[in-house]
């Protein structure tokens, strides 16, 4: 399901049209439309598997798309691949260094590899990302949390119009996943923008503006969290104790599509064609007392970014 | 294609592995040192029986050796430059940078011939030092020896380094490679030499080109023109080049 608009999409940094990787017979991603606007934390869903990467290495022209077109920052790949790239910083997976040599020894390896105005930004990236007292030790010496964020310093050494950041929160403590969602936060508010790919839901809703969930190689949903959340069926919670088989019960009233035990709860589906929360709420607790069901609590549901996650994906369906 | 500032950062990369490097410069100047001393030690214990340590002879002994120490140390600097970047897991974000994939490479090749000459040029100065010092009453060398001699043992170290720097490249892997080069500089291409039915294509084996470009006696009798010589160095160079080139340009990561 594509949300449509998906949002103002007025100035756009990351375009990609019917992009197509295989390798081999196997499909990694299939015709994946994708639109990032510019100036926005963009969250990039999906089960493991789900071709996130894959999708990043074709972007950071790492790998050739089997069909399909990029467009990054306004430069078509791979025709304008340097062009596209020079403004562009990236971690791919675990950030990975040099072990041998020093944070500031890492950066200056990489600042050769960036404009000539890189080298001079060494100090101030590795004082934003508060590691600048760490920065004379060797990288092997570094903790995973550290790694990350000496990743972060090495993607503004090119002082980046765009950020992509494939699970960025991977290993960080609490404490160090907030920091790096205040330094996500602080970077949008620069007017850059973040393409972060996780698989962590809470996150995502926590720290980006936008998302499009990836499944089984295609963009199945995109659009603003806000969006997201409120794009899917309504959801009533039940909590009740009773000896009938309360969501056969439930299932059968009309307007409801679907009813399921979760979490000690029955979260039941409400159709499009559904009455208002009130109709439907009278009728689902007319049809438990009539079987004799107590009832402790029913509530609209909030939907979470992560059930709309599950709904979207094969997983669920796998388990239903 | 050669940017400065990535052949630097190659230079620092090689330079921080201080265990390579001392492994370098005791193959290269240690044993050049050693083996003026344990002549110097000889000759004084026994001066009739023993030549003394420095002179011609001793020089184009100990440039024989650096020659092929130059390819034992050529390997292991060029293996580890080839593929450092890619076993660390830094190549896909150099790569990510939108930079050439042929001037990272590029910077790699020239990094290592910027650790590898600098060593063998002392070496060479070393022994030539040496020799003038400790000739005594044997004949020094000339100029033109001296020359010749160090510049068979620099082409021998670029040479090595240049097709350790391909191949690995090629191969993602420095151990397999490493193995692979020794064996064939140090033990192959010298039994190729006696192999008589190669015929003329034995003109091509790295040993007899250096040897022809370090006026050295001819191994196995096989005798080539300078030119020759030099044509066939440079065309093992330029082929694994070339394959590690092409491997780093077309590798997904």
């Amino acid at each position: 399901m594509t949300l449509s608009p998906p949002y103002d999409s007025g100035s756009v940094a990351i375009e990609t049209r019917g992009l197509g990787k295989a390798f081999g017979r196997r499909r990694a991603l299939d015709s994946v439309d994708l639109l990032v606007p510019s100036g926005v934390a963009f969250g990039f869903l999906g089960p493991n598997g789900a071709g996130k990467t894959t999708l990043i290495r074709l972007l950071l022209g790492l790998a050739e798309p089997t069909r399909g077109t990029i467009r990054v920052l306004g430069h078509d790949l791979p025709a304008a691949r340097a062009a596209a790239l020079g403004r562009v910083g990236a971690i791919i997976e675990e950030p990975r260094f040099h072990a041998h040599l020093t944070g500031r020894e890492n950066l200056r390896v990489h600042a050769a590899a960036r404009g000539p105005d890189a080298h001079g930004r060494i100090g101030a990236s590795l004082a934003r990302v508060g590691l600048a007292a760490h920065a004379d030790a060797r990288v092997k010496t570094y903790s995973l949390g550290m790694r990350q964020r000496l990743g972060v310093a090495r993607c503004l050494l090119t002082d980046p119009e765009l950020l992509i950041l494939d699970e960025p929160l991977n290993g960080l403590d609490p404490a160090g996943i907030q920091e790096m969602r205040r330094l996500i936060r602080e970077l949008v508010a620069e007017g850059r923008t973040v393409l972060l790919s996780s698989h962590l839901l809470d996150e995502v809703e926590k720290t980006c503006d936008v998302a499009a969930i990836v499944d089984a190689g295609k963009v199945v949903a995109q659009g603003t969290i806000h969006q997201l959340l409120n794009g899917g069926a309504r959801t009533v919670e039940i909590v009740c104790h009773g000896p009938a088989d309360v969501a056969r019960l439930l299932a059968a009233v009309p307007g409801v599509t679907r009813a399921a035990s979760h979490e000690g709860a029955i979260h039941v589906t409400l159709g499009e064609d559904a009455p208002v929360d009130r109709q439907i709420v009278t009728a689902l607790l007319r049809r438990l007392l009539e079987h004799g069901v107590e009832i402790e609590r029913i509530a609209p549901a909030a939907t979470s970014l992560e059930e709309r996650f599950l709904t979207m994906t094969t997983r669920l369906e796998d388990q239903g | 294609m050669f940017d400065l500032r990535l052949i630097s950062a190659e230079v620092l990369k090689l330079r921080r592995r201080r265990g390579m490097l001392i492994l370098a410069a005791l193959l290269t100047l240690g044993v050049a040192l050693l083996m003026f001393a344990v002549a110097g030690i000889q000759h004084a214990g026994d001066p009739a029986r023993y030549r003394p340590a420095g002179g011609a002879i001793a020089f184009g002994d100990t440039a024989y050796v650096l020659t092929m120490m130059a390819m034992v140390m050529g390997v292991i600097v060029g293996g580890t430059a080839g593929t450092q970047d890619i076993e660390s897991g830094v190549f896909r974000d150099l790569a990510a940078t939108g930079r050439s994939r042929l001037a990272l490479f590029s910077a790699r090749m020239t990094g290592a011939w910027a650790v590898v000459l600098p060593i063998l040029a002392a070496s060479m100065a070393a022994t030539a030092v040496l020799s003038l010092v400790l000739a005594d009453s044997a004949p020094t060398p000339d100029l033109g020896m001296i020359a010749s001699r160090t510049a068979g043992v620099l082409v021998a170290g670029a040479l090595s380094t240049a097709m350790a720097v391909g191949l690995s490249a090629l191969a993602g892997s420095r151990g397999a490679v490493i193995g692979v080069l020794l064996a064939f500089f140090l033990v192959v291409q010298l039994l190729l030499i006696d192999v008589g039915v190669l015929g003329a294509a034995r003109q091509g084996i790295p040993a007899v080109a250096i040897d022809r470009i370090a006026d050295a006696q001819a191994r196995g009798g096989v005798h080539v023109a300078l030119g020759t010589a030099i044509i066939a160095v440079i065309a093992w160079g330029v082929a694994a080049l070339g394959l590690g080139a092409w491997k780093t340009k077309t590798r997904e990561i």
